[in-house]
């Protein structure tokens, strides 16, 4: 492992030169940082907390340089001392390493830098200059050194990388502070171009997503976290109204030839990301889909109540607005193979399958329940149909869910709309092991919803007719905490009990549908009979790549739209040169992450309170008998003064390298 | 931030305010969520400031000028921090001057200077700029970052016959930009790009005179710099005036005459009508006439114009006298715009006739005649500009000029107004005025005025009770209902200042939701007297609109005839000339029409990807 020469971290002076090397210092411990890409060493490293140097032969003033002028481009330019103060240091900085007079000195650049520390409005200005001053501070005799002569400075290779604890929190990694500054600018439609940079379906994600960014944002240590959904649907539901954005054909720059054409497989989250990403980088896209409308679990997944069906038509429409093809009807081995494919001349095929087949509870008498029983997705399934008028659906009585999730939830707020007298939900554990979004929770409770926590099903209760007439129940106890600290959940023996109901819904968990198909088909799945994938999202069969919750199992909208976009990536490059390329914005993510430098820091100064705005909600008793959206777009007044509680955590980092390093798809 | 939450800015009751702190070792006492830059006002002590407008809870923290030292009880860490957005701590130690903060505020206002335009003898708010008081503040003493080519290379927007957007100038406060978007609701403007580039832009991206703008001015009113002004036009008035061949005609609006004499010493309130005509003799102007008698003439017309379309159940009728509310409605609302009184605004209607019924009775050449108008409104340039409102190819209206205009070219004629003897105005034809021309330059005197005359014209005498003052008031929108008598009995009236207000309005009209037989719409608030185009005040938001409503008030009571049909140089002016009111050639004369001008601001994807700043871009 590369060692520090010198350096500087969280205001700890590491010297090892000259023999300073502090107890408990922070860069004795770092990790993977021998080499950026293969055979590149980094030779230093400069962030928002400090600079390390593991070459002592690097030029800090050609390393501050770049890392300032990522800083004073990326600067917003709405505060003084940053808009102002980055533009400065970085052509004083920029006159040194090119071997010319500065008109300001290390004194006059420590005063600014100083400034832009102490009085910028934003986490990019009070951060920026901390390696700066960290070197003026403790190695300026290195510095002065390396100016002395007067001689331009030997070209440096390396790369500066901006980003901010919601943007690495987020799968799709969406410019979350650009997004909600382009609000507060007046510019809302710049704001959706930002989201659409990630993926065509914003609308949707500002409905549905489960918000990975807000755990992460930093203004919760003031207030509560930014309202980036909520802002994140306003910009999309723009689309609605007399300034939607129109997508045109000229979005793609590079249009290739008829024969560079993808087939990709399911019309969900992850296919449609897929597509519209392909279609982007110029290829023709075929959507293969075997139900007869796009949008997959978006579209059967997930009620009307939380997202309408035509506005999830608006945003699977980007695909055909884009060129691309629907093929509905169309299931994978029953009415093509995937060697079809590549013998129509597809060049690559993208398999976003989904994991919808339910999963059985697994008690007693479940095979014999042939009315009133459901898997949770079939039941939504049904709910979808019925809201489109297709069938009917229509319940009464008590009803049951099994399960925690956010299926489980859909499925009782659904029950409720559909008739039913009472709505239980059964959870093995306690409500706060529940994984479905808390909001989700506080909506079933204002509706209503029974909540039966520490109890689990044993075997389900029919007539002779495999009427389902009710569930038999054991309560579970809490075991003492084990060494990581988990409780877990076992029965109490003999505390069985009835629960009468007219309708049991098992909202457990899903599998891979077509799995038996796609194994068939050189496509390998692995022991929870996913799809198997390495780091490029290829699969064991050269040229089929996967992604979504065929490759994770159940997960979430945003992580399958981020898989869609990745895997387009890699399938361009594969098509285009035979193998994945090196990305290196990922690599400087894994570097951050691996080494945690992204601080979950407390707000220091103190800030006012300005809770978040909400959404507006139909009234519980109104909308508990209905299949429309229950929360309504907020309005332009609240969107501005939620955009202006955003903080702009943003920080930059850069490295040092001994070669250039590759540069990867866009 | 800027808010709309009117309870914020009331003043709250002190006997809440908990929070005990010191600054600069001054026991202070601070309310919950209070800003330190508020509370140290609230106690007498001075923080130099720039971006904040603080009475509209304006603090978007952009320019970092006003930076102290906090120490947080329990904390051994100073902390440096701008006391316009932070808020006030138990046990909070604040100090504003010592060395460092104050070397900071220095190097802050430095940095502004590097790239605003210095040429400050050739700008418009010489000697009268928040900027240059600012820099007096911090003690200012040298300017090492100035990069003129950077500073020249922003944009000048020249393309408004109104306001003139001087981005060299510019210091990125964004009052403007909220005053637009949080006060009128015109949303007209946005913040654009990144970094030194980053400026103030109209939304959509296009120029001034093709954007949403509707030239209300009230920017203009808050701008610290001189980045924002009206086109200035005092040269061709003095072209005029210096023309021996030509005849120059004055008028001068209802709200000229209460908000002008600050600018002379004299004290908020203050009526300079006799040192506005003296003033306007002195430097040479051939007739001074009063809008004001317009005012009733456009009463007499509107009234009736009313009347006709109450008979034919159209309703509402919206009143058509701002041209702020003109350019918003054919912006904004173009559906709307068969419901505003086709009746031109009094401006128009003294312009028109001082250059038909006017040189008629004095035997002048009407080619010969140029009107200069004096308004507090920068809409009214717009107005003059309008193709509906020329005569033969010449315009009705020959220049307009500001109140800030004026005060100008009084000064290039080296006149004090508050030294003038006091004039009265002679012209026998078209400078009598009645107390309800008088109120047509606060919110609410439209209506009042016309109610006057209606009633009159419907009942065949004067109303008992002649101050409506159920009319009156300062909410954004007020409504009330007025007997009218005869055949039309109650009527629902509804007045509504600030562009805010009345899209709200406008909303409920359309939907249906609002349901009102005459709106009269003031696009600035408070009305006239505190219009776009009056005198700037610094660090305060329309600070004198109370004194000078008071004012125009005390002028209709002060006034013997209080009811525009009672004037007696109208009722000449209609047996003379008119014939009467909505009649054939009072049509022709005194009425226009409107057009739609929405905007478009639809764009492709494409589009804003490429205006799209960031470095993680992938397409």
């Amino acid at each position: 492992m590369a060692q520090v020469a010198f350096g500087v971290w969280d205001g700890v002076v590491h010297d090892a030169q000259n023999g300073k090397i502090p107890a408990n210092s922070p860069l004795t411990e770092l990790k993977k940082f021998d080499e950026f890409d293969d055979g590149n060493a980094i030779r230093a490293f400069f962030g928002d907390r400090g600079f390390f140097v593991f070459d002592d032969k690097v030029s800090l003033i050609d390393g501050l340089y770049h890392y300032m002028e990522k800083a004073a481009e990326q600067s917003c330019g709405v505060c003084t001392p940053c808009r102002m103060g980055t533009v400065l240091v970085r052509d004083a900085l920029d006159r040194m390493r090119r071997g010319l007079d500065s008109t300001l000195d290390f004194d006059d650049i420590e005063v600014l830098g100083e400034q832009m520390k102490l009085t910028s409005l934003c986490g990019l200005g009070q951060t920026c200059s901390n390696a700066l001053l960290d070197v003026i501070h403790n190695f300026r005799d290195r510095i002065e050194q390396e100016v002395a002569e007067h001689r331009p400075i030997k070209l440096q290779h390396g790369m500066a990388y901006m980003t901010a604890p919601c943007i690495e929190a987020c799968p799709s990694k969406v410019n979350v502070p650009r997004y909600i500054d382009y609000i507060r600018d007046g510019k809302p439609e710049n704001s959706l171009g930002v989201l659409l940079q990630k993926y065509p379906m914003a609308s949707t994600c500002g409905r549905v997503c489960v918000r990975y960014c807000e755990l992460a944002c930093r203004r919760k240590f003031v207030d509560e976290a930014v309202g980036i959904k909520i802002l994140k649907r306003y910009v999309a539901d723009q689309q609605q109204g007399p300034k939607a954005l129109k997508f045109t054909r000229d979005m793609i720059t590079k249009p290739l030839e008829d024969g560079m054409k993808i087939a990709v497989i399911g019309a969900g989250p992850a296919g449609i990301s897929a597509a519209y990403h392909l279609l982007l980088h110029g290829y023709h896209v075929d959507v293969f889909e075997k139900t007869e409308q796009a949008g997959g679990m978006a579209q059967i997944g997930i009620p009307s109540y939380r997202l309408p069906k035509d506005t999830l038509a608006l945003e699977t429409d980007i695909i055909v607005e884009l060129g691309g093809h629907f093929r509905y009807g169309q299931a994978l081995g029953r009415d093509f193979t995937i060697d079809d494919l590549f013998a129509q001349g597809y060049k690559a095929v993208f398999l976003g399958l989904g994991c919808q087949q339910g999963t059985a509870l697994g008690v007693d008498n479940e095979d014999k329940a042939r009315a009133g029983y459901y898997s949770g997705i079939d039941f939504l399934l049904k709910v979808h149909d019925h809201v489109g008028g297709d069938s009917k659906l229509d319940l009464k009585g008590e009803v049951v869910v099994v399960g925690g999730g956010n299926v489980a939830m859909d499925c009782v707020r659904s029950s409720l709309r559909l008739g039913a007298d009472n709505v239980h939900v059964i959870y093995r554990r306690t409500e706060e092991d529940m994984p479905a979004d808390h909001e989700e929770l506080v909506a079933a409770h204002h509706e209503g919803i029974h909540f039966h926590t520490l109890c689990n099903p044993t075997r389900i209760i029919t007539d002779n007719f495999g009427k389902v007439t009710g569930v038999e129940l054991v309560k579970m106890e809490q075991t003492e905490p084990d060494e990581s600290g988990r409780r877990k959940v076992r029965p109490i023996p003999g505390s069985e009990f009835i629960m009468p109901c007219d309708t049991i819904i098992a909202a457990i968990g899903q599998q891979v549908e077509d799995s038996e198909q796609i194994a068939s088909e050189g496509v390998d799945l692995n022991r929870w009979r996913t799809v198997e994938t390495d780091r490029a999202l290829s699969t064991s069969r050269p040229g089929v790549f996967a992604g979504g919750d065929c490759v994770t199992g159940p997960s979430t909208l945003i992580y399958a739209m981020a898989a869609g976009l990745k895997a387009a990536r890699n399938i361009n490059d594969w098509v285009q040169l035979g193998t994945p390329r090196f990305f290196k914005r990922s690599r400087m993510r894994q570097l951050i992450k691996d080494n945690d430098f992204l601080a979950d820091d407390v707000v220091e100064a103190p800030v006012r309170n300005m809770y978040r705005v909400h959404n507006p909600e139909l009234d519980p008793e109104l909308r508990k008998h209905m299949f429309e959206e229950v929360e309504q777009t907020i309005s332009e007044q609240e969107a501005y003064a939620e955009a202006q509680r955003c903080m702009r955590c943003y920080r930059i980092y850069s490295v040092v390298t001994e070669h250039s390093i590759p540069e990867g798809a866009a | 931030m800027c808010t709309l939450d009117t309870e914020v800015l009331e003043a709250r009751d002190p006997a809440t305010a908990t929070i005990a702190l010191f600054i600069n070792g001054k026991p202070c006492i601070g309310f919950e969520n209070e800003t330190i830059l508020s509370c140290a006002r609230r106690h007498d002590l001075y923080i130099p400031t720039l971006c904040e407008l603080d009475d509209i809870d304006h603090t978007p923290g952009t320019c970092r000028v006003c930076v102290v030292d906090i120490l947080e009880a329990g904390k051994d860490k100073h902390q440096i921090v701008t006391s316009c957005n932070t808020p006030v701590r138990e046990g909070m130690v604040v100090e504003t001057r010592t060395k460092q903060v104050r070397d900071m505020q220095k190097l802050q206002v430095e940095l502004l200077m590097a790239d605003h335009l210095q040429d400050c003898a050739t700008c418009i708010r010489h000697g009268d700029c928040e900027l240059q008081d600012l820099a007096q503040f911090v003690g200012l003493k040298e300017n090492r970052f100035f990069d003129r080519a950077r500073t020249e290379a922003r944009p000048i927007d020249t393309s408004s016959a109104a306001i003139i957007r001087d981005m060299t100038r510019c210091v990125r406060c964004q009052r403007c930009v909220a005053v637009c978007r949080y006060f009128q609701g015109v949303d007209a403007l946005m913040m654009s790009e990144t970094s030194v580039e980053r400026l103030v832009e109209l939304r959509g991206g296009g120029d001034q005179a093709n954007s949403l703008c509707v030239s209300c001015g009230q920017c203009v009113l808050v701008c610290p710099t001189g980045a924002l002004g009206e086109r200035d036009e005092t040269d061709k008035a003095l072209d005029f005036i210096c023309d021996p061949e030509l005849t120059t005609v004055v008028q001068f609006a209802p709200a000229v005459r209460v908000a002008f004499g600050e600018e002379f010493g004299l004290p908020p309130g203050t009526n300079v009508q006799g040192h506005v005509i003296a003033a306007c003799r002195k430097i040479g102007v051939d007739v001074v006439l009063d809008t004001n008698f317009a005012a009733d003439v456009v009463i007499m017309e509107e009234g009736i114009e009313l009347l006709g379309r109450l008979k034919s159940g159209q309703k509402p009728t919206f009143t058509s006298c701002c041209p702020g509310w003109i350019n918003f409605a054919e912006i904004h609302y173009p559906d709307i715009l068969p419901l505003l009184s086709s009746t031109k605004s009094p401006q128009q209607v003294l312009s028109t006739l001082a250059k038909t019924y006017l040189p008629q009775k004095m035997g002048i050449d009407p080619k010969k005649v140029r009107v200069i108008s004096i308004m507090p409104c920068t809409a009214k340039k717009d107005e003059a500009v309008r193709p509906q409102l020329q005569i033969d190819g010449m315009p009705e209206t020959d220049v307009v000029l500001t109140t800030r205009e004026f005060a100008r070219l009084l000064r290039r004629e080296g006149i004090n107004l508050g030294e003038l003897e006091p004039s009265e105005f002679d012209n026998p034809y078209m400078s009598e005025f009645t107390g309800a021309g008088a109120i047509f330059g606060t919110t609410g005197g439209v209506m009042e005025a016309a109610v006057r005359t209606i009633y009159a014209v419907v009942n065949g005498k004067e109303l008992d009770q002649i101050e409506l003052t159920q009319l009156r008031g300062f909410d954004g929108v007020r409504e009330a209902t007025v007997d009218l008598g005869g055949p039309f009995g109650e009527v629902k009236v509804a007045m509504v200042h600030g562009l805010g207000d009345t899209r709200k309005l406008v909303e409920k009209v359309r939907s249906g939701e609002a349901d009102y037989d005459f709106i009269e719409v003031m696009a600035c608030p408070g009305g006239c007297v505190d219009g776009g185009g009056s005198l700037r005040s610094k660090k305060a938001y329309l600070p004198n609109a109370m004194a000078r409503r008071e004012t125009i008030y005390n002028v209709d009571r002060q006034k013997t005839v209080r009811q525009s049909h009672n004037n007696e140089q109208v009722k000449a002016l209609y047996k003379d000339f008119l014939e009467a009111p909505n009649s054939e050639k009072a049509h022709k004369l005194l009425h226009t029409h409107y057009t739609e001008r929405r905007r478009t601001l639809q764009r492709s994807v494409k589009e804003v990807w490429d205006d799209v700043k960031m470095s993680t871009m992938i397409y």
